[in-house]
């Protein structure tokens, strides 16, 4: 069936079985190869992508659900002041080890300062808690985070004082 | 301390950098398994479903191996592919090609395979606690003190410990590509790996006289192996080789996650058995002895070689005057235990660590007295006789005793467990951690690198180890860099290709910056000191004739080194890092559960080259730990097999403690090894915080709610 939606800004729209799964036809027909298989049930957050704006694990769902609605991966957001924001603090801190989990991380980290950048570790904590990392130990991913809080709250003030 | 940014950084955060799954070619064909689903037993018929056209799929059995049906290993004992008889679940009977990967794996479900099956070992017990299933060579270290001291007043103490199968986990399952170009009889591999010269030796092994040449690359990223990705690929490129020979196309195979728990090697489980004689005045351990014995899984493999450095450092960080190592393999019917960070010491240091604190407990001494009187100090010998040339841990120890305050701490939860539901403990343990190969492989491994200076003024780096998340390929730049002095970004670490990079040995065994890079730090030196410039990219431009020129060295080793592989005597590493560690726990009596508050490490790693670099090692070594602690485990009793990260629980943000992390002696000549140690010591101080917490000493891990539940049944009972 048809299923028509907007990807990282632009709006597409493709012929498919409608059961395939969001993560194989953005692998696949999309060449975004930031979108990562891991686990393939849902439980690492490699395959990370905002699906109407809120993260989802692109392995669980079907393309069909995804009609009509939008779609950005870790391609679209590094595009964004607020995603090389972001990769600029992860890069900072040596947030990056292995990397294959980080387009997840930072497909969520771009949904948690977009709607509460705050630099509570435990608020940090809770919201990269379905990402799973088995390099870093998660120490400086959450430092990362923090840093970007940081240079977020300082970009406002400027435009205050602007 | 310098904390360059990784090169590697922002292509992997944006998704740019390409792991194996994100390669493809031209007719490139899709690659899968059929494996055993049966633990032991033969295999009667094979039948193939009748609503598929066969010629449209490659299939390779046992017949279709030109070469040898033989894995290469330290033991060569495996086959590629399974003939008749099954040894383990998950054991690869045959491998399958389609061009298309839902047709493919469809067809492979629908095969059926009848198998006559027989009764299998799996659990922990039954492989490895009768000494008769031993195979294999057992080792022995046998080490008496010439000065050792008199004494009647000895408390007998015997413990036995068990450890479980640990999953490395790595968050990119393994894969591989293979293109065969028959016109220069060429197998071209490119995959998942850490050791491509040991994937080139496999594919030669399977293939034989059918190919000529066999060159093996990395895929750009590697997206972390901790060991799981050392002796796998081999495999598992074999039987990708093959396919891409019989169909003449190139064929990929990426593991789902759920086959790559169910057939790649694990941590091997086990079984340490400590009788000790203790001086009951001092706390001085008198003799000891030790019966350390690992599940080798079904095969015996590489675990020779993890049973050597287990027991060379099963004595721990400590002086024993008397003591007798024996370390035995025991066969089971699990895939192939094989190397995982930390390679035989995290199982040792377990037991050493906790035994300790059970005699302390039982003696009347403190976890921190006990080890002030049995600390390796500088002179003391180890158990393989090795003299001490510093005097390193006993410097973490005092070290992270301060930091953590942990006399206070102690006697605060003693205190507070008095009056309170939840409970509070402070645990403490050593680790050492030898560099490099055990005992004369580096000498065997000879691992050589190159250098070549372009025209440009850039420097490639030609090192066959990987860049696998650990932060190798920026930290190696940095030891030419600063050497040749000229800017970070004009010295690159090439991607392994067995082509063009020397062989400077498999990325394992913390050697890849203690041995490889001291190599290269060498080699920039030497030549700095022949062409003798001011500003070396001024001397290229003004002889651009001389240019791109190479440079190659290979390692030395010290001649004053020397080790018996027969009585195990002698120098077993040249260096070994050190550390120390001071770890916080709340147990939760209700809910069986212990939280990991804070962690506190004091480690002699030599000189620090990138200190974020090395931190992060340190963080990612502790959480790794503290899953195979607390809540990692494959074989759980009475339940299914875990087969994907639902069922196998891997730590997350949430379960995360405090961390403090100190270097000392980081202005030391030499960067000594810094993956491993920090997977050894966290485990037994997780188990020894909760024995000071609750009184209760638990000689298996994990400490998961159900184990400690049973554990405090049975000690009410």
């Amino acid at each position: 069936m048809i299923i028509k939606f907007s990807l990282n800004g632009k709006n597409t729209s493709l012929d498919t079985d409608p059961m395939k799964r969001l993560l194989d036809i953005l692998r696949e027909n999309y060449n975004l190869l930031s979108v990562k298989e891991s686990c393939g049930e849902g439980e690492c957050g490699a395959c990370t992508v905002l699906l109407n704006g809120l993260p989802v694990t692109s392995c669980l769902i079907n393309i069909i659900q995804v009609d009509g609605g939008s779609v950005i991966t870790a391609e679209g957001i590094s595009e964004t002041s607020l995603g090389k924001l972001i990769a600029a603090s992860f890069t900072e801190t040596n947030a990056v080890q292995c990397g294959f989990c980080f387009p997840g991380f930072l497909v969520t980290t771009y949904h948690y300062l977009q709607h509460d950048p705050d630099c509570d570790e435990n608020k940090i904590k809770n919201a990269l808690s379905g990402n799973i990392c088995r390099c870093t130990g998660y120490q400086k991913i959450i430092e990362a985070v923090q840093l970007a809080c940081r240079k977020l709250a300082d970009q406002e003030h400027k435009h205050e004082d602007v | 301390m310098k904390s360059e940014p990784r090169k590697d950084a922002l292509a992997k955060i944006t998704g740019k950098c390409r792991f194996l799954d994100d390669y493809s070619c031209e007719n490139m064909l899709h690659g899968y398994l059929l494996y055993a689903t049966i633990d032991c037993g033969k295999i009667v018929n094979i039948s193939f479903p009748n609503d598929y056209d066969l010629a449209e799929f490659t299939i390779v059995q046992t017949a279709d191996i030109p070469g040898e049906n033989i894995v290469p290993e330290p033991v060569s004992d495996q086959p590629f592919l399974a003939d008749k008889a099954v040894c383990h679940y998950g054991q690869v009977i045959m491998g399958i090609a389609h061009a298309d990967l839902q047709t493919l794996k469809k067809f492979i479900s629908a095969i059926e395979v009848e198998y006559e099956e027989e009764e299998a070992i799996i659990d922990v017990h039954s492989c490895l606690d009768d000494k008769a299933n031993q195979s294999g060579e057992c080792m022995h270290i046998s080490h008496t003190d010439r000065n050792k001291e008199k004494t009647d007043n000895l408390k007998h103490i015997e413990d036995v410990f068990y450890t479980q199968h640990q999953e490395q986990a790595y968050l990119e399952p393994q894969g591989m590509l293979a293109e065969y170009l028959p016109q220069s009889s060429t197998m071209k591999i490119t995959g998942t790996m850490q050791c491509p010269f040991f994937v080139k030796s496999a594919v030669q092994m399977i293939m034989g006289k059918a190919v000529k040449n066999v060159i093996v690359e990395t895929s750009e990223g590697i997206g972390g192996a901790f060991g799981g990705k050392e002796d796998f690929p081999n495999l598992l490129a074999g039987i990708t080789a093959l396919l891409a020979y019989k169909s003449q196309q190139p064929v990929k195979i990426v593991l789902e996650r759920s086959d790559d728990i169910l057939i790649t090697t694990k941590r091997h489980p086990s079984r340490v058995a400590i009788v000790s004689y203790t001086n009951m005045l001092t706390g001085k351990l008198q003799a000891v002895n030790i019966d350390y014995r690992l599940d080798a899984g079904a095969y015996l493999t590489l675990s020779p070689v993890v049973l050597a450095r287990g027991i060379l450092h099963a004595g721990g960080g400590y002086c024993l005057p008397r003591c007798e190592i024996s370390g035995y393999m025991h066969k089971s019917n699990t895939p192939p235990n094989g190397a995982f960070r930390g390679f035989g010491a995290p199982q040792a240091l377990f037991a050493i660590e906790a035994h300790l604190d059970n005699i302390g407990k039982i003696i009347g001494k403190s976890p921190l007295e006990m080890r002030l009187a049995n600390i390796l100090r500088l002179h003391d010998t180890m158990p393989s006789s090795q003299s001490m040339k510093e005097d390193h841990l006993y410097e973490c120890l005092q070290k992270v005793i301060e930091i953590s305050d942990y006399k206070n701490k102690r006697l605060e939860f003693e205190q507070y467990n008095q009056n309170n539901e939840i409970k509070k403990g402070i645990g403490l343990a050593l680790a050492l951690h030898g560099g490099g190969y055990t005992g004369n492989g580096e000498k065997v491994l000879q691992s050589k690198v190159k250098l070549r200076l372009e025209k440009n003024g850039e420097v490639q780096i030609f090192v066959a180890n990987v860049e696998m998340g650990q932060g190798a390929h920026t930290t190696l730049a940095q030891m030419v860099n600063e050497e040749l002095d000229i800017p970070l970004e004009k010295v690159n670490v090439q991607i392994p290709n067995t082509s063009l990079t020397p062989n400077s040995g498999p990325t394992v065994a913390s050697r890849t910056i203690y041995i490889v890079g001291t190599l290269l730090q060498k080699l920039a030196a030497q030549i700095k000191k022949e062409i003798n410039y001011e500003s070396l990219e001024e001397y290229i431009r003004q002889h651009q004739q001389l240019f791109p020129q190479e440079f190659e060295r290979s390692f030395i080793p010290d001649p004053e080194d020397s080790f018996d592989e027969k009585t195990n005597e002698g120098t077993a590493y040249h260096d070994f890092s050190w550390a120390a560690c001071v770890l916080e726990i709340e147990y939760d009596p209700l809910q069986y559960k212990i939280k990991v508050k804070k962690c506190w490490n004091v480690l002699d790693i030599g000189r620090v080259i990138n200190y974020n670099i090395a931190l992060g090692q340190v963080y990612g070594g502790i959480t790794q730990a503290l899953g195979w602690a607390l809540t990692e485990d494959i074989y759980k009793k009475g339940y299914p097999r875990s087969k994907g990260f639902t069922d196998y629980t891997l730590p997350t943000t949430e379960d995360m403690p405090e961390f403090q992390v100190e270097f000392i002696h980081t202005d030391s000549a030499i960067a000594k090894g810094l993956g491993e140690i920090p997977m050894d010591y966290p485990a037994p101080a997780v188990r020894n915080a909760f024995l000071q917490a609750t009184g209760i000493m638990i000689n298996d891990l994990p400490l998961s709610p159900e184990r400690i539940m049973k554990a405090i049944n049975r000690s009410t009972l």
